[in-house]
């Protein structure tokens, strides 16, 4: 790559995803491996916490801010991060990271707290997108209330959904008629395993109509941490009628394609001259950022 | 008489942000105002007779909270927001109100509008045909002409040729100079954003038409003389779809590293791109307004009296007009955007969409349930659509 000389390889690429519920960064180097990731919980303050992530994915990489050439920042938060260069959008940088850990992917489907996104990606680029992101019906959000009514942990319930093959149709598709829903079928003496498994399919379908308005090509990859879910992974291929492949992290997507991406328009800047000195500047201004808001 | 203090842009952006302004000054004088709903009341008739036409839009930063007593939930928010300003009190300076049947829901507005909202002294409805076919245009005379009949009864007085011919000759001036006001978009970066376009669009729809164009006037001479230049940005986008008469819209797009260019809307260029035909009389307002606006609740079936349908010579006819503005003002993407429930235009979208396709211009659609705070997703995915268009 033209221009790579002049960034010296010991400089380094962050992608920074406030999330609605979880966040998540990630470090690459100057061949976009990545070295670290962190993930967490977002909470109610964005700022601080994005601080904090910083931080804690620093020391987990074992470098210190000096190192890193540039930052991206993405997500439902990306605003909220004063210290990054650039914002992106999730869509792109699942995209961009998606493609980086699969590079033939054509279609990807991200199913995060409270949204839902089809990717259509071609020769690792996004292309065409939907999102479903105006309700919580058939996103974490629904499967978390869901395990709230039943008392129990979401990965347990993924592992009690696997127990089936005869899963219980779930009509209702809105979060809280669907608890309903859940809880009328318990009492009329369905099994927990049917009921459980019905409510992935019931995601499922939701999400595959979504993507079915794009096309959807092979290899198909789902991510998010919806897709962390043993039992939604099985549901998407029995509703999508085709194998997916899921990451072994499938929440960092979006913060490894917006590292990656910082490397790129890191690479961009040394090419057109315009790199020195600029990540002082930027983190001057962040400074001046917090102070104010602190106050 | 009140002399405005302000001018050009700056004046055009009081109208905008208190767009009763200058008719509750003229009333004050004795002026009527006669407020319209959409696009499809000749405003010709209603300058002609001496009144003033005032268009009326809802407020998008306006929660709707009286509206439910007397309307369904589940239909047009921007019309429901009409009523709900109406019942609150909102429209108080205007005399009349003239809807047309453009849509189910614009018809009952009207219907709501004479029973809860105000006893006006003035209240017409005009019926609307559904399409452009020749005996739908003579039918739609028709309506015209009761119109015309009713609103000068109103007005005590008569329309005569004269007073009409010079009518349309105005609103025709209006009509070149806001197609002069969109010439100044063509060059890269345009000389105006969207968000002022709109404001100077929305501020003619509230005047006179003789002090619209004065307005327009001084704001070309204004663009064209200033030093700041909006800047220039990686798309150049078209916006499609029904009323758009607020600003913020506009403003997140324009903040996602896009200009927009031209519009395919009912407060900009659906307005004001057709001119009445001469000889000027109630047969050339039916084919302005029923077939040459290009709104979709006109059906435009090019092909209705062909055995076979030609499904591409279809769309071209339905949207050709939308290839030449894609071409004219050098647009790389389209935001097809909607309010929520709006059937008629819901409808278009699939056809639109390929048809865009087949000129390779990528489009998203947007549905939005006409608040401003309901803009907030919609930003993610604009900021998204910018970034897949790759012209860097």
């Amino acid at each position: 790559m033209p221009g790579m000389d002049n960034l010296t390889s010991h400089l380094y690429f962050a992608g920074i995803d406030i999330g609605s519920t979880m966040s998540k960064a990630a470090v690459v180097d100057a061949e976009s491996r990545m070295l670290a990731y962190v993930v967490g919980p977002t909470g109610a303050e964005h700022r601080l916490y994005a601080n904090k992530l910083m931080e804690d994915i620093l020391r987990k990489a074992g470098l210190t801010l000096s190192d890193i050439a540039y930052i991206i920042s993405t997500g439902y938060g990306r605003v909220n991060v004063p210290f990054a260069d650039k914002q992106i959008t999730e869509l792109t940088c699942h995209a961009k990271g998606v493609a980086a850990l699969f590079p033939e992917v054509k279609t990807a489907i991200d199913i995060g707290g409270q949204d839902a996104k089809v990717l259509k990606i071609k020769n690792g680029r996004l292309v065409d997108f939907l999102t479903n992101d105006k309700c919580a019906a058939g996103t974490g959000r629904f499967l978390e209330v869901t395990a709230e009514t039943l008392g129990l942990e979401l990965d347990e319930m993924g592992r009690i959904s696997l127990q089936t093959d005869s899963p219980v149709k779930i009509n209702s598709l809105c979060t809280i008629f669907a608890q309903q829903e859940i809880i009328s079928r318990l009492s009329e003496g369905e099994l927990l395993p049917d009921i459980l498994a019905g409510v992935y399919i019931a995601i499922a379908t939701r999400v595959v109509k979504l993507a079915r308005q794009l096309k959807v090509e092979m290899p198909v990859v789902f991510t998010g941490g919806v897709a962390k879910n043993a039992g939604m992974v099985k549901a998407m291929e029995a509703v999508l009628g085709v194998p997916v492949l899921v990451p072994q992290e499938p929440l960092i997507t979006g913060c490894l394609g917006a590292a990656i991406l910082a490397r790129d328009e890191a690479f961009k800047l040394v090419q057109r001259g315009e790199y020195e000195g600029h990540r002082d500047k930027k983190l001057t201004e962040a400074r001046i950022d917090f102070g104010e808001k602190s106050r | 008489m009140v002399i405005a203090t302000t001018k050009g842009l700056s004046r055009a952006h009081e109208i905008y942000t208190d767009r009763g302004l200058r008719v509750r000054e003229l009333r004050k004088a004795g002026k009527k105002i006669v407020g319209y709903v959409c696009l499809y009341p000749p405003v010709e008739i209603i300058s002609a007779l001496g009144l003033v036409p005032f268009r009326v839009f809802g407020d998008m930063s306006e929660p709707i909270t009286a509206a439910d007593q007397v309307s369904i939930t589940v239909v047009c928010p921007f019309l429901r927001s009409i009523i709900d300003l109406g019942l609150k009190g909102k429209f108080d300076f205007l005399d009349g109100i003239v809807g047309a049947h453009t849509c189910d829901i614009g018809m009952t507005l009207i219907i709501s509008w004479r029973d809860y909202v105000k006893d006006a002294p003035f209240t017409h409805l005009i019926d609307v045909p559904h399409t452009d076919h020749a005996p739908a245009v003579d039918y739609f005379e028709g309506q015209i002409n009761s119109f015309k009949r009713h609103i000068e009864e109103f007005a005590g007085e008569k329309l005569t040729d004269d007073k009409l011919k010079k009518a349309c000759e105005i609103h025709n001036k209006q009509r070149k100079l806001v197609r002069e006001l969109y010439d100044l978009r063509k060059s890269d970066p345009p000389l105006l954003t969207s968000t002022e376009n709109l404001e100077v669009l929305m501020a003619i729809s509230s005047l006179p038409v003789d002090e619209g164009n004065e307005l327009l006037e001084d704001v070309i001479k204004e663009i064209k003389n200033r030093e700041l230049k909006p800047p220039k940005k990686k798309a150049r986008l078209l916006v499609w779809g029904p009323v758009v008469d607020n600003t913020s819209l506009y403003q997140l797009i324009e903040n996602a590293d896009a200009n927009v260019v031209i519009d395919d809307t009912c407060v900009g260029t659906r307005a004001f791109w057709a001119d009445v035909k001469a000889p000027y009389n109630l047969h050339a307002l039916a084919q302005r307004y029923l077939v040459d606006i290009k709104c979709p609740r006109t059906y435009r079936d090019s092909c209705h009296q062909e055995l076979e349908r030609n499904y591409d010579k279809d769309l071209d006819s339905r949207f050709n007009y939308i290839k030449k503005a894609i071409t004219d003002w050098k647009v790389n993407g389209a935001i097809l955007q909607s309010v929520k429930y709006c059937d008629t235009h819901g409808y278009e979208v699939p056809n639109l969409r390929h048809y865009l396709d087949t000129l390779g211009i990528p489009s998203i659609y947007i549905e939005h349930d006409y608040s401003e705070r309901s803009l907030a997703p919609i930003k993610t995915r604009v900021e998204a659509f910018v970034e897949t268009l790759d012209l860097r």
